[in-house]
């Protein structure tokens, strides 16, 4: 806490100084040597920058005036005449048996005038890999995030006074929470008679000669924990189901022509009757990549023949929506006496929960960057992603890169802990250059990588931290 | 019930159920949609306004506590001609990026310039902390406060 008070005190004469050197030119700011410095930091333009002007540049977005004015209209902004808001009743199991929904008693409810269950979803599954995500759970409710019936009202609490009247028996089944225990042969499985939906293997060189040959072996099991992408705008979906039997639906959606695809799926219904709208959207970060609540307000409006709009609650958004792939990764690295590594082993199993989602992207390029930036003859890298009874994971910014990185480097640390070489310079004992080859064998170019740590250690002034 | 209440400078007035939060009656009743909700328990402060000088998070007030107040939106911030150099400032610095936390946090930034036109990067920090942003990491929005201070300071006519 000390150093938090300390470092903002230097900020507010680094802020001072920070203006007065960019205007009226952009001049360099000295770096004070007798003090620490730490944010934010001006610094001599590189010349690759003044190589290519606009790099550098003060940029205005476009829709910043609007952002500040607060007239951007997000979709919780708009409004139609007549318009509904639907609510979303969630599973009460992590896993279970749906025997039988009745929603009659929330028909009566003041102000409802449709709900909707998962039998009522003309083609009920979607997911840009494996459509094997029910967009209302229906006979199988396979994470307490899966909802299970929706209903719609003319206001939000009517609507959310209903969801209380919905009867759902269910049959609750065995459920696996644990990735690890979800491997094991005799583990409830959350779809078909596995729980492993995707692997991925990377070879390079020979990796157990690799490990026989080294001086030292480092082996750790690091993991990492769900995150969830917290976008301020929840999930939100405007529907309005015309006459002609055409559905325009306003949608806060990231990837566009397949959030239309799955519509077209799973509303059973050409593409050309459905006209999607990409709204302002209020933070992406990888979890509005693929459709969520769209159908179901559709198939609201179709019955209610209104407009009807649905806006997540934070808590939907936290078990509903999609969340970051929580990995554990097992790390055996062999390095000669001078730290260089000679081999690397790795095993991650990716917690997928109860779809599959991006996960085909997230192990695979979770898989080729697993091993790190650094040269290594010989590798082995295999993967698995498993389901389990929990929160569904996806995309989310840098699909599995972030929880590699968090292991490799950690190891790094370790090894030159135990050997006591500085932590700077096992990375640039270890590090690509020019040419080196990736672990799948692409040969890399433009790599400033060592190049990178060196003036990042220079400015913040590395070799008098370890001091 | 009947709420009346001065919104920016201008008398309101709405027949709201009486579970009604401040900020349903703003963005369903009297069509001011610049608050958002974010969160609805007071952790994002996307529904932050100014409720008798002090900034609340306005989906935990309900909307009958806020009869007979002065209540400023993000909507009362800038002028027919003119920004307010809060607005003129964060959107020099691209201090907003997907834009959703960025009427609330200039509704809070606002409260604080009008009791300490110079403020330092604590006393920012601490106005806005109960503020979350999840695009821009806070530094363009911290420095773009401090230099709306220093404008309002030298343009006290535009305040």
């Amino acid at each position: 806490m000390a150093t938090r008070i300390k470092d903002v005190q230097t900020n507010v004469e680094d802020l001072v100084k920070a203006r007065e050197a960019r205007a009226p030119s952009r001049q360099p700011l000295a770096v004070p040597i007798d003090q620490p410095v730490t944010f934010p930091l001006e610094l001599p333009e590189s010349e690759a920058r003044l190589r290519t002007p606009a790099v550098g540049q003060r940029a205005t977005r476009p829709d910043g005036r609007l952002h500040g004015l607060g007239q951007t209209q997000y979709i919780d902004d708009i409004t139609f005449p007549h318009m509904l808001h639907a609510k979303i009743l969630r599973s009460e199991y992590a896993h279970a048996r749906i025997v039988s929904i009745d929603t009659s008693e929330a028909e009566k409810m003041p102000g409802v005038i449709a709900t909707l269950t998962g039998a009522e979803v003309p083609e009920n599954s979607f997911g840009p890999t494996y459509q094997d995500q029910p967009i209302l759970a229906y006979p199988i409710a396979r994470h307490r995030g899966d909802g299970v019936a929706a209903v719609a009202a003319t206001t939000e609490q009517f609507a959310l006074d209903a969801l209380e009247k919905i009867k759902v028996e269910y049959e609750p089944l065995p459920a696996v929470y644990d990735p690890l225990e979800a491997l094991e042969e005799d583990s409830p499985k959350v779809h078909g008679d596995t729980n492993i939906y995707t692997s991925k293997v990377i070879k390079r060189g020979d990796v157990e000669a690799g490990l026989a040959a080294s001086d030292h072996v480092f082996e750790r099991r690091f993991s990492t924990q769900m995150v969830e992408h917290v976008p301020l705008e929840p999930h939100a979906t405007i529907a309005s189901w015309d006459g002609n039997g055409r559905v325009s639906i306003w949608s806060s959606l990231g990837r566009f022509t397949l959030g239309r695809e799955d519509l077209a799926r799973t509303l059973q219904m050409p593409q050309s009757r459905i006209r999607l709208i990409g709204t302002v959207v209020g933070g992406n970060f990888g979890g509005k990549n693929e459709i969520t609540n769209e159908p179901i307000v559709a198939l609201l409006s179709k019955k209610s023949r209104r407009p009807v709009k649905a806006i997540y609650s934070r808590g939907d958004e936290f078990v509903s929506s999609t969340i970051r792939h929580p990995f554990i990764m097992d790390y055996t690295t062999g390095v000669d006496s001078e730290g260089r590594i000679l081999a690397r082993k790795i095993r991650l199993v990716l917690d997928g929960g109860a779809y599959c989602s991006w996960t085909g992207t997230t192990i695979g390029k979770g898989s080729i960057l697993a091993p790190g930036p650094y040269n290594i003859e010989n590798v082995l890298v295999e993967a698995y992603a498993v389901y389990t009874n929990k929160t569904t994971t996806g995309a989310m910014r840098g699909f599995g890169a972030p929880q590699v990185c968090f292991a490799y480097e950690s190891q790094m640390d370790d090894i030159a802990d135990a050997l006591g070489i500085d932590p700077l310079e096992i990375r640039l004992r270890n590090g690509f250059s020019e040419n080196s080859l990736s672990p799948t064998g692409q040969s890399l170019q433009s790599v400033a990588l060592k190049e990178s740590l060196t003036q990042a250690a220079d400015r913040f002034r590395w070799k008098e931290w370890q001091a | 019930m009947l709420v009346e209440l001065t919104v920016n400078g201008e008398s309101r007035s709405a027949n709201v159920p009486p579970e009604t939060t401040l900020l349903k009656m703003l963005r369903e009743h009297l069509g001011l949609t610049g608050a958002k909700l974010g969160c609805d328990v007071g952790d994002c402060g996307t529904c932050t306004v100014i409720v008798d000088g002090v900034s609340v998070n306005s989906c935990l007030m309900l909307a009958g506590r806020a009869d007979g107040c002065d209540v400023t939106t993000i909507e009362g911030l800038a002028t027919a001609d003119d920004l307010h150099p809060l607005q003129q400032k964060f959107e020099e610095h691209g201090a907003l990026q997907c834009g959703f936390c960025g009427p609330g946090m200039l509704i809070s930034a606002k409260n604080l310039l009008d009791n300490n036109p110079d403020p330092s990067v604590f006393e920012v920090r601490d106005a806005l902390a109960g503020n979350l942003c999840r695009c821009t990491g806070y530094t363009k929005i911290i420095e773009a406060v401090i230099e709306a201070g220093e404008m309002m300071s030298q343009e006290p006519a535009n305040v």
